[in-house]
């Protein structure tokens, strides 16, 4: 096993994924999947439903083994490694729909995420420093509250747990617009830090505006890369086909 | 009064609404499409229709008849018929056999009932054998007819479905985005299949992320989302609407 | 009333151990995914540690209690979960309750091979029964007060455990979101692995407080499990609160039926006093019915691991003529003794066949095949004391209609449940029904032997000898096996497998599941009410005992319960399992000078080894077998070779030309070169390899023929037998490898980064460091 990749390129990206496959048994989902997160950039990656994007996630933070291809972090081939181990090494995701434990309170949530290696206390202040709310609600069950409040204590997860590369999906899932504009405030803030960002989001406008790179995929492929720009001319047609 | 109709159509998971006073009207004889973003209830409010889910308020009739005190498998004989987002094919078995199974439980309970003639037989009433290799080829499957399922692509899997669905020669059919992991000329392929079905009497609900594929085959389209309709009308109708533009896309920020 | 006090008060602390025990099922449930039917073993297992720390070795038994419930059984819960729970991760649930199901047994095993039964084995409870104090006139003893005082205390530390430790929030983490913990970087695994310690450090708790309530006995001890399965089924395996009520429950329950009916109730024959041990089955069962209904299962839940080939109509028709030609020939070759076995194996074989539509094809669970085999015995004993076909065909009807019965209420249960249902059902079975004196007088009944000669008019054919009885029980095997091959291959076969892969989907179809599950159930009863029925055993209360169950339905899966061949190969393995004892008889292992362990004990541990090998391959021995003697059955010339050679062994052997061992030996050889042979014939073969490949084969032949096995040196027949067998295995591999059969596999690992060289957590210094090693100008430094 090689130590570290050569150095080919000046600007290599801290995540890169190159030609995944991916499968559930023997169903097909990604074929060939090429994407680079580059450091302290904001990555949008957009498409309908059923076109990959959540595999692909899945795939770069270990939770899936792809078929085929290799996941490189920091230029290192880390393909197949345990979620666990990359999560205790600073890639922290932010799962769709489902970043928080409903049956833990907010404190024991944030217990959890002390596997990265801070302390609680650190943790709790940087969380409840984010988001007062969350401090009123410390000993509350996380499922009983809104769903803001829920991806609002996911959040303070990835940003206490200070990552390196975060990875987002579907941070609006099932929120108002007004809860999805925030929660894209404090990316938009998590990203200016330097934190190098993976963001899945059926919203496409939404997100736009704070990604800095757009990637389109379609049926386990990616379909067109850009700027923000040039992809949203683009979206109409891949979402509502006019 | 259409062949399948939803009134009032909800269910409530813990706090959550996750279908809200659905109105659908699905006639036969047309293509409907029910489309809107992810986790919008549209596959919940299949679960409702065939009776996977038991709804917390609301009725579902079918000609008529309310059948939302049915199990699944009565209604499945009353003649709805539906494929899965989430593949449920036979994956141990061979593409003619899982059609197999399906004519062969239809004609198990059919027995008990009156059966509809076959859609896709040009009059007749073929023999079992026969309806199978009719389905497997109309769905384009005749090369793969003896592989596994499990060993096929996701798009042919979905197609599968489709195949089985038809065995049980359903009046309603309920198409859970099958066309999702098909290429261009395969979507273009089911397309036509649907209007053909449709022509045929059959009244089909579709759920599809493949918009141009809604707008080619769809009389009427109804727009879920956050559980609720938000919009219905013609395709061209609906893809004007500012409401369902905002729901796709997001407002801008 | 002071009689109502004392039992209440007597069920109290009893209770008090049964929430214990329950409570560690379900913390190992809800957390690792996985019931554990072992959980009364481990606290068995505990309980003559317990006793041999204590009694035996004479150390104080404060510090026995320690060393047992804080160091001894978490070390060995985590063990287990090591060796054999990682291994059926994601695996069916028909796997993980069978893997477990063996671990019973096997626990069994090892305490009645450590601790030979016999010995009187007492222990005494904390301060020596001496001490008792007073309640509302009753006298109970300190043990009892203590056992309700541990029950307080284990559930305080439980609570603080899983509220103010880290390992505790994960635990409860795991349950809700296993994905999740991982993407915060805890560790699932280990976070499993510390359920089990936690799960056998409760079960060694319960274990130590009942055994002197209790007699030291391993089936007593582990059986006391049912009762915490009960408890947990109220608690729907979820519930620690409700779990707790039914402890109470069932503790209150048992004690007040146990004392307060008297031998003499009866209605009519039947006899009440047997109510109080059936009391937990009865409970088991109305809980698991009263469970809210699951919904339908699809098929994305469960990832199906087992393919089973379906068989040609031609195999089973040749599978099932060769099946009476072996029997027969091998029975001809056997002494009258060794005939029975035999017929052992086989009537166990026709039962594991019972379960190939319903486990094999269906999907579905049952522990309790021995049950319907035994009422189907009982049912043609009872028509009448001669053997009709008449009553042997009401026999199966009957038994057919019972298990329909039981599948009817059970028939929404899957998996974890259908498995628990039909186990309190044998339970039930045995403890209200075998036991009555009405069924089985003096605890027996004479099944009527067949009389088949009688019946097709030629008297003369002996009806009652053990041969009779092989070639009946071949027969029947080969055409229930004949007939299943048949309704796999049709329809209802179809449907079944239809029905495994996705229950959803046949909803959909319009099938009701209802129906197809019931006429399954009653199929499989059918078959094990058939063996029972002519098996013309005198069947004993003790071989329909409860536990008797569970063997059966752990070789069928092992054997390979989707096919027939599986169940053959199963019922024999668990039929000719005593040959080891009296082939082992006088020999015995020392084990550090502290046991002297009879070998032939060794085998009652083997099923439970058996079931370790199903995490890796799930679909039993017999496919594997028809994998390896592939190459062979394809070609001609070693088909019909063997097909030849083999006869002509026996002949010799029969003929008493060469002696059983020689006859042994050489078909142990052959066996071993069948698919080296094929290999040869087919000429694929390097001319080189094939030389000494044939040279090998000849040589190792020759050699079983030549080599005096009956006179091996006055050894013992047990070194002989291990002799022809390494050696039928060594030729075996030696010509095989020659031959180039065996593919090293490579084994692939998930790398640690750790192993990549990322060593610590990847903080934005680190990324700003592997950028600068990566060359990026300070200007474009992340993080500056």
């Amino acid at each position: 096993m090689t130590p570290a990749q050569p150095v080919t390129a000046d600007r290599q990206p801290l995540l890169a994924l190159q030609g995944i496959r991916a499968a559930y048994g023997n169903i097909d989902v990604l074929h060939g999947v090429d994407l680079d997160v580059p450091r302290g950039a904001v990555v949008a990656l957009l498409g309908p439903n059923g076109a990959g994007k959540s595999t692909t996630l899945k795939v770069a933070c270990g939770l899936m083994a792809p078929k085929a291809g290799k996941v490189l972090v920091a230029g290192r081939d880390v393909t197949g490694a345990r979620a666990e181990d990359l999560a205790r090494r600073g890639l922290v995701t932010i799962p769709e729909g489902k970043g928080v434990f409903p049956n833990l309170t907010v404190r024991e949530n944030l217990v959890v995420a002390t596997y990265g290696g801070q302390k609680l206390a650190a943790i709790e202040a940087v969380a409840y420093e984010r988001f007062p709310r969350l401090k009123e609600r410390r000993n509350q069950l996380a499922g009983t509250m809104s769903g803001g409040e829920q991806q609002m204590l996911a959040m303070a997860r990835g940003l206490a747990s200070n990552p390196a590369i975060l990875l987002l999906d579907e941070l609006s899932m099932g929120l108002a617009p007004l809860v999805v504009e925030e929660l894209y405030e404090i990316v938009a803030q998590i990203a200016r830090s330097g934190v190098s960002i993976l963001v899945i989001e059926q919203f496409a406008r939404t997100v736009l505006g704070v990604a800095d790179v757009a990637v389109i995929m379609l049926n386990g492929r990616v379909r067109s890369i850009g700027t923000p720009q040039e992809i949203e001319a683009e979206l109409s047609s891949a979402y509502l086909g006019g | 009064m259409a062949l399948l109709e939803t009134r009032g159509l909800s269910i409530r998971f813990g706090g959550h609404l996750a279908v809200s006073d659905v109105d659908l009207d699905v006639e036969a004889g047309l293509v409907t499409g029910l489309i809107g973003p992810n986790g919008a209830g549209k596959t919940t409010t299949f679960n409702l229709i065939c009776g996977v889910l038991s709804p917390t308020g609301g009725r579902v009739s079918l000609d008529g008849r309310q059948i939302g005190s049915l199990g699944t498998h009565e209604r499945a004989r009353l003649g709805i018929g539906r494929t899965f987002q989430r593949l449920e094919v036979f994956s141990s078995m061979t593409v003619r056999e899982n059609v197999l199974v399906g004519a062969e439980i239809r004609q198990g309970w059919a027995r008990f009932g009156h059966s509809e003639p076959p859609l896709l037989a040009a009059g007749g009433d073929p023999s079992l054998d026969e309806e199978v290799d009719l389905l497997v080829d109309r769905l384009g499957l005749g090369p793969v007819a003896d592989t596994r399922v499990g060993s096929l692509p996701t798009g042919q899997a979905r197609l599968v479905e489709i195949a089985r669905a038809l065995a049980i020669r359903p009046r309603v059919l309920l198409l859970d985005e099958p066309a999702s992991g098909l290429d261009d000329s395969e979507t273009h392929h089911l397309g036509d299949l649907m209007v053909q079905l449709a022509t045929a009497g059959l009244a089909i609900l579709l759920v599809e992320h493949d918009v141009p594929l809604v707008m080619k085959v769809c009389s009427h389209v109804f727009v879920l989302d956050f559980g609720q309709v938000i919009a219905s009308g013609t395709p061209a109708e609906v893809q004007q609407n500012e409401t369902v533009q905002a729901a796709y896309l997001g407002s801008a920020s | 009333m002071h009689q109502f006090l004392q039992y209440t008060i007597i069920g109290i602390p009893l209770a008090a151990v049964y929430a214990i025990s329950a409570t560690g099922l379900v913390v190992t449930y809800t957390i690792s995914g996985i019931f554990n039917f072992a959980h009364g073993a481990i606290g068995m297992l505990a309980a003559f540690a317990y006793w041999q720390i204590h009694v035996g070795w004479g150390l104080p038994s404060w510090l026995a209690f320690i060393l047992v419930v804080f160091v001894i059984a978490p070390l060995f819960g985590a063990l287990i979960e090591r060796l054999l729970i990682r291994g059926i991760e994601g695996a069916s649930e028909v796997i993980t309750i069978v893997v477990t199901t063996s671990l019973m047994i096997g626990l069994l095993g090892l305490a009645n091979l450590v601790w030979p039964p016999g010995e009187n084995r007492n222990v005494v409870g904390f301060f020596n029964d001496t001490k008792a104090i007073s309640i509302f006139g009753v006298n109970v003893t300190v043990h009892r007060l203590i056992m309700v005082g541990v029950a307080v205390v284990v559930v305080g530390l439980l609570w603080l455990l899983l509220n103010r430790t880290r390992i505790g929030v994960a635990m409860r983490a795991v349950v809700d979101d296993r994905a999740l913990l991982q993407l915060n970087g805890g560790r699932p695994g280990l976070v499993s692995m510390f359920s089990w310690a936690l799960g056998s450090s409760l079960a060694a708790v319960a274990g130590i407080l009942i055994a002197p309530t209790l007699n030291l006995q391993p089936i007593t001890l582990t059986l006391m499990v049912v009762t915490a399965y009960a408890a947990a089924a109220i608690g729907r395996l979820r519930s620690l609160p409700w779990t707790f009520l039914g402890a109470l429950i069932l503790g209150l329950g048992e004690s007040w039926l146990k004392g307060l009916i008297q031998t003499s109730w009866t209605i009519g024959s039947f006899q009440l006093d047997k109510l109080g041990s059936a009391f937990s089955p009865i409970v088991l069962l109305v809980a698991i019915l009263f469970l809210p209904q699951p919904r339908l299962r699809s098929a994305g839940q469960q990832q199906q691991r087992e393919h089973w080939k379906v068989p040609s109509m031609r195999t089973a028709v040749v599978g099932a003529v060769a099946l009476l030609a072996v029997a027969v020939g091998v029975a001809l070759l056997l002494n009258p003794t060794r005939q029975l076995l035999l017929v052992d194996g086989l009537f166990f074989a026709l039962v594991s066949l019972s379960l190939v539509p319903l486990t094999g094809y269906a999907g579905q669970i049952s522990l309790a095949q021995i049950t319907f085999a035994g009422i189907g015995g009982v049912a043609t004993a009872m028509i009448g004391a001669q053997f009709e076909p008449l009553n042997v065909i009401a026999a199966v009807a009957i038994t057919a209609i019972f298990g329909a019965l039981v599948a009817l209420p059970a028939l929404r249960l899957q998996g974890i449940y259908l498995a628990l249902a039909t186990a309190a059902l044998a339970m039930l079975m045995y403890e209200l029904v075998f036991l009555q004196d009405l069924i089985m007088p003096a605890n027996s009944r004479q099944v009527p032997p067949l009389g088949v000669g009688d019946w097709l008019g030629v008297g003369e054919w002996s009806v009652s000898s053990s041969l009779a009885q092989i070639v009946v029980l071949a027969v029947a095997f080969g055409l229930c096996g004949i007939g299943l091959v048949k309704l796999r291959r049709g329809r209802w076969g179809r449907r079944l497998t239809a029905m495994k892969d996705s229950p959803v989907a046949c909803a959909t179809l319009g099938l009701s599941l209802t129906r197809t599950k019931v006429a399954t159930f009653a199929l499989s009863a059918g078959i094990a009410g058939l063996a029972g029925a002519i098996a013309g055993q005198t069947l004993t209360t003790d071989q329909l005992r409860f536990e008797a169950n569970f063997p059966i339905t752990v070789f069928a899966v092992v054997g390979g319960v989707g096919v027939v061949s599986g169940a053959l190969i199963g019922g024999l393995m668990l039929g000719v399992l005593p040959v080891m004892n009296s082939v082992f008889a006088t020999n015995a292992i020392g084990f550090f000078k502290v046991f002297e362990i009879p070998v032939s004990k060794l085998t009652a541990v083997l099923p439970g080894l058996m079931g370790v090998s199903l995490g890796r391959n799930p679909t039993g021995i017999s496919p594997q077998i028809e994998a390896g003697f592939a190459p062979m059955l394809r070609s001609r010339v070693a088909t019909i070779g063997s097909i030849i050679a083999i006869p002509i062994v026996w002949v010799l052997a029969y003929t008493e030309v060469i002696d059983g061992w020689t006859f042994l030996a050489v078909l142990a050889t052959l066996l071993g070169l069948l698919p080296a042979l094929a290999v040869l014939v087919s000429g694929t073969l390097a001319s080189r390899r094939a030389a000494v490949t044939t040279i090998l084969a000849v040589v190792g032949l020759a050699g079983a023929f030549v080599l005096p096995w009956a006179t091996l040196s006055e050894s013992s027949n047990a070194i002989r037998f291990c002799a022809l067998v390494a050696y039928g295995v060594v030729v075996g591999i030696a010509a095989t490898a020659t031959a180039g059969l065996f593919e090293v596999p490579e084994e692939l690992r998930p790398p640690s980064p750790d192993m990549i060289g990322i060593t610590s957590p990847l903080g934005r210094t680190d990324a700003v460091e592997a950028e600068r090693a990566l060359g990026f100008r300070e200007g474009e430094l992340v993080g500056r």
